[in-house]
């Protein structure tokens, strides 16, 4: 059989017997009766042309294991077929039972599932398919090529971008495994958001704890681990990946400040004289050009924010350790990972895009952020609550929530942020121990505080801070207070607040960073801009990029519990790989590389990102390749193939299904993945039924079947084709355009393109599956050309 | 930003326009032509159904087929850059061109429509108009006009205190074809600096509807007096002179009610009303009367007027011919 790439050539014919001469074994199970009850196994094994056929009551027992493989042994046997069960129960036994025959020469005949089971009724007609079936696999076995299954394996180092609580938990899991980690960290010190927080709570104690003296110890152990290398003020600038491999390119900004030397005593900073807003208080305060991010941060060394300084040299002056110097440069420093974890975090929504809430023109206007600045005690007022305006405690505070989250507007997020209810409710609470006169109002959209968060809320309604459900519309000055007007909409009233300080509890996006690193590595992200997991139930952690991992709220937001429970997730998936390394199906794609003229179109084509070019030669990943084939489509030169003769199987199949057709029978050939085919299992498992004229052929993946396939299959007796693929599969939406191409190419064969159809197909949904089979079959029934 | 044209313009006549305040329309044409914009009023057009539509006169079946018409006009005169002199037109129109081009059967039954009239040529095709590439505000066509409208000025505003009014269905219906800002509309605010004036930015209310609400005005006459009150109320304490308009319908609640409102609350108002085509025209020069139409204001535009005074570069040229007086 010629292996065709040019759709209109001459197809392969039924009459050449292709590999005639190899030596091909059937071994029948009896099933206990599961098989043998309704098929006739003795007509069967007369009907078969095969070196060996034996049945077998029981061959997935040990003892079928003996026969098999003394059968492979006396009778030298070339390639087996296994005719029993659905390949999806057990055809991982039955490659192990023909070694030492290599297992990819063994195709297992579905007689239970797909045959007794469902015409249990007609076992005439039961008999007659199960030859069909077994002539299929024969002579899809003998288009069979041995193949190995692909080991792939990872080193052990990991690149974890972003320091904050997320990569710190990430780079500790790993390392305390053994795995060499570089964490980067864009600021000058690692610690991120948590650092700055103030106060978390507890919902078990229903508490505030003191939120850097949690972060402190992890940070100090990240510090302290000999297996982590820190880099700060360093940004990736390029990543390539290469099957478990990447390489990136990471930039570090030179600190001016030697951190072996600097015992931090903070004289350059009192020489300093330039100053300006401090971030690390979201700038409410004001610190040096030469500063230290805050008293706990690593490296514990001042640095210098050179877009800020003057250089004036006070500072060098001012020095006792002559730890500092005014020039530096950037370095680059090139790592090669087997995996990177992204911890990239988020950052707040801007509260000018709310302009109806005043932020910016009153001075009273504030965000949770501030606010919790406002309370640390590391913040600007050292701890006491007061207002911007005049230093005085407000009487009253409204809190105003969903500010850019669960809000359609431009500029807006449609999602909820998750924390800020808990964030508005605990810096409520810390008001009320603190300050008990003080009035709290939280304004909300709903509260959402789900598990053993109610408690704490219900413990801050307790505390009398009072909620009113209802989204504020704006915030207006009255004399020196403000105005908060809102709709209460449990009263169903119009009502305006007088208060004194606004806070705004603002919504959680993605970081810079976040857009930029998923731009660098080419991960896909979600509408909003997180970063995308490749399956939101069942993969969670891993991105489309193999070997690349999110955690935190690079992903979307989270509380610091939940973050670091992703972090450690995403680290056991790198140590998955890392350990075991991974076992791949060998068929995927190859490139040619005497035929590869670079184009191209198979990278930007590939659903699963695994080509690039690499030193001009393309490469395929085979963590990444699905086999799916569609990189064939679309290379000019036909420089790639897929392992293990994919094509020629599907050919041999259909070959059997059809070469001992008579006139009046009527076959459908059915093409399912492996979603698709456990539903059809399932039909049978439930004993319905679906027409004799059914031929299920299992594919990897609905892509590999090709045009010339189906209209081979048409001109050599098959009555109909019928497609069904799972919708989740990352091809679908391609085969089902296909689809259209297909009936045209069958048209222009002379041949109706109402005999190909189409349909998704779900593992619940076997009973539509069997009535989709059904109402196909009646429709080419009734087709008279 | 989207495209904004400059020519092959249908400028849409607005119903509340030509009977309430024609000097809107008259002061738009006299910016276009100053500031080289290509356009052509069809006299065959009807108007878009909108006020009737919003109080429930109007289906919006019917609606559909008279837009379909207008769409026909545009595209017959070879111009189907449609601009439109009042916020309702402009956001009716847009959900009419949504509709006709993604609602195939509400298409072809207004074709229908069209077929049993015996008006088959004025059959809608299927994307001919396009809602964000062909339907525009006069404010749209201006704002890319902002460099030759600084061009033409004669008059100096900036002696005064201005706010904008932006209307509701300008800015909160198909936003995502709002040119300046949806949350903190701007477009006027930036046309009135291209006047050489700068307007108070945001003030209390700033975003909140006129109070007209259509039927509103009339069924529940007390909520949308307030509505309106507490506007006024803010401008009044911003001391605000002139409040500029893109809505004749805004225009006309607060241009006729103010003194209504004013007796009611026993509150007194002195800011009066200009639509951001008339406030152009008359820094542009425009006589006052048989341009922009001040005689039919009911808050009076004369006292502001009257001082205007000539931007130092224009003094000679019009020392004689001085804005307003020859009227007055």
């Amino acid at each position: 059989m010629s292996n065709i790439k040019d759709e209109n050539l001459i197809l392969p014919r039924l009459e050449e017997e292709p590999n005639s001469d190899l030596r091909v074994g059937v071994f029948i199970c009896r099933c206990g009766g599961n098989i043998s009850d309704v098929i006739d196994i003795r007509k069967v094994k007369t009907s078969l042309n095969a070196t060996v056929v034996e049945e077998f009551e029981n061959l997935c027992s040990l003892n079928g294991r003996k026969i098999i493989r003394d059968s492979i042994v006396s009778e030298n046997l070339d390639r087996v077929v296994i005719a029993a069960c659905s390949p999806i129960s057990h055809e991982k036994t039955f490659q192990d039972y023909i070694q030492p025959l290599n297992p990819y020469l063994m195709d297992m005949a579905n007689l239970r599932e797909h045959c007794s089971w469902i015409h249990d009724d007609n076992p005439e007609k039961a008999t007659e398919k199960a030859i069909v079936l077994i002539n299929a696999s024969i002579e899809k076995v003998k288009q069979s090529n041995a193949v190995d299954p692909i080991l792939c394996r990872t080193p052990d180092n990991v690149a974890i971008v972003g320091g904050g609580i997320s990569g710190m938990s990430a780079a500790l899991s790993l390392a305390k495994q053994g795995m060499h980690v570089d964490l980067i960290e864009k600021s000058a010190t690692i610690g991120g958001n948590m650092a700055k927080i103030g106060k978390v709570f507890s919902p078990v104690k229903i508490a505030e704890e003191c939120g850097l003296c949690l972060l402190n110890p992890i940070l100090n152990e990240v510090v302290w681990n000999k297996n982590i290398n820190i880099l700060t003020n360093s940004k990736v600038l390029k990543c390539d990946r290469r099957g478990g491999n990447f390489s990136l390119l990471v930039e570090s900004s030179p600190r001016y400040v030697d951190s072996e030397k600097c015992i931090s005593c903070g004289k350059c900073a009192e020489a300093c004289e330039v100053e300006v807003a401090d971030s690390w208080n979201d700038g409410l305060s004001t610190r040096k050009a030469i500063y230290k991010p805050f008293s706990q941060a690593y490296p514990d060394s001042y640095v210098i924010d050179m877009e800020n300084c003057d250089k004036c040299s006070e500072c060098v002056k001012a020095c006792p350790m002559n730890a500092i110097k005014l020039r530096g440069e950037k370095e680059m420093v090139p790592l090669n990972t087997g995996s990177v974890i992204l911890a990239t975090g988020h950052k707040l929504f801007d509260p000018k895009l709310r302009p109806e809430y005043g932020y910016g023109r009153f001075e009273n206007v504030i965000t949770q952020s501030e606010l919790g600045r406002i309370m640390g005690v590391n913040g600007p007022t050292r701890g006491k609550l007061q207002k911007l305006s005049n230093g005085e405690v407000p009487k009253r505070i409204v809190m105003i929530q969903c500010v850019g989250s669960r809000d359609e507007k431009p500029d807006g997020h449609k999602y909820c942020s998750k924390v800020c209810c808990m964030v508005a409710l605990k810096n409520a609470n810390i008001i009320k121990n603190k300050y008990p006169d003080t009035d709290v109002v939280i304004c909300y959209t709903d509260v959402r505080t789900p598990g053993m968060y109610e408690k704490y809320y219900k413990h801050s309604q307790q505390s009398g801070i009072r909620l009113i459900r209802g989204r504020p519309g704006e915030v207006a000055k009255n004399g020196e207070n403000l105005i908060v007007r809102t709709e209460d909409t449990l009263q169903k009233d119009f009502i305006e607040i007088e208060t004194d300080m606004v806070v705004l509890s603002t919504a959680l996006e993605p970081s810079e960073g976040t857009k930029e690193i998923a731009e660098i590595m080419d991960v896909g992200v979600t509408e909003d801009f997180f970063i995308k997991e490749s399956h939101p139930k069942i993969k969670p952690v891993t991105t489309d990029v193999k070997g690349a991992y999110v955690c935190g709220t690079a992903q979307d937001p989270k509380d610091i519990t939940e973050s670091i429970m992703q972090s450690t997730a995403a680290a056991a998936k790198v140590s998955e790989m890392i350990h075991n390394g991974i076992e791949i199906e060998p068929f995927i794609a190859e490139i040619d590389q005497e035929q590869c003229n670079l184009c191209g179109n198979c990278i930007s084509t590939c659903k699963y990102k695994a080509l690039s070019v690499k030193d001009d030669l393309m490469y395929i990943d085979p963590m990444s390749c699905s086999g799916c084939g569609k990189c064939l489509t679309v290379c000019d030169k036909n420089a790639i193939n897929i392992n293990g003769n994919i094509d020629e199987k599907i050919f041999g199949t259909i070959y059997g299904m059809l070469k001992d057709k008579k006139k009046d029978d009527r076959r459908i050939i059915v093409f399912l993945d492996s979603i698709g085919y456990t539903a059809a299992d399932n039909i049978g498992v439930n004993r319905l039924n679906f027409p004799e004229s059914i031929y299920i052929i299992k594919v990897h993946s609905v892509n590999r079947v090709m045009p010339k396939h189906i209209i081979y299959a048409l001109q050599n007796g098959a009555d109909g084709v019928f497609i069904g693929e799972y919708p989740g599969d990352l091809m679908y939406d391609e085969v089902e355009k296909k689809m259209e191409t297909i009936k045209e190419k069958i048209s222009t064969n002379n041949m109706n393109p109402e005999r190909l159809g189409f349909s998704h197909v779900y593992i619940p949904y076997f009973r539509g599956l069997a009535d989709k089979f059904i109402a196909f079959d009646e429709k080419i029934s009734s087709l008279e050309d | 930003m989207k495209q904004i044209p400059d020519k092959n313009i249908t400028l849409f006549k607005s119903c509340l326009v030509s009977t309430e305040y024609p000097g809107i329309e008259s002061s738009t044409k006299y910016v276009f032509d100053k500031t080289g914009i290509d356009y052509l009023v069809d006299e065959r057009q009807t108007c878009c159904t909108g006020l009737g539509h919003y109080s429930d006169v109007f289906d919006q079946f019917s609606t559909t087929i008279i837009g379909a018409r207008n769409f026909y006009l545009a595209s017959d005169n070879n111009r189907k850059n449609m601009v439109m002199l009042c916020a309702t037109c402009y956001a009716i129109n847009k959900k009419v061109a949504n509709i006709l081009n993604k609602k195939d059967e509400t298409r072809e039954e207004v074709n229908e429509i069209f077929d049993k009239s015996d008006l088959s040529n004025m059959k809608y095709e299927k994307g001919s108009i396009d809602s964000t590439e062909n339907i525009f505000h006069v404010v749209d066509i201006l704002f890319n006009k902002k460099k030759e409208i600084a061009k033409n000025i004669k008059y100096d505003f900036s002696n005064f205190k201005i706010a904008t009014h932006h209307g509701c269905h300008y800015c909160k219906v198909h936003y995502n074809d709002t040119i300046g800002g949806i949350r903190d509309p701007n477009i006027i605010d930036e046309l009135v600096n291209a006047c050489g004036a700068s307007t108070i930015g945001w003030y209390d209310f700033k975003r909140t509807t006129c109070g007209a609400g259509f039927r509103q005005r009339f069924v529940n006459k007390d909520l949308s007096m307030d509505v309106t009150y507490d506007k006024l109320k803010a401008l009044k304490n911003d001391d605000v002179e002139i409040l500029v308009h893109l809505c004749p319908n805004c225009h006309v609640q607060f241009d006729r009610y103010q003194n209504y409102i004013s007796n009611d609350k026993n509150d007194e108002f002195k800011t009066i009303h200009l639509n951001i085509a008339q406030f152009i025209a008359l820094a542009m020069g425009a006589d006052p009367y048989k341009v922009v139409g001040i005689q039919t204001h009911t808050v009076p535009v004369e006292d502001i007027v009257n001082k205007l005074e000539t931007l130092p570069e224009y003094k000679e040229i019009n020392e004689e011919n001085k804005i307003g007086e020859e009227n007055v």
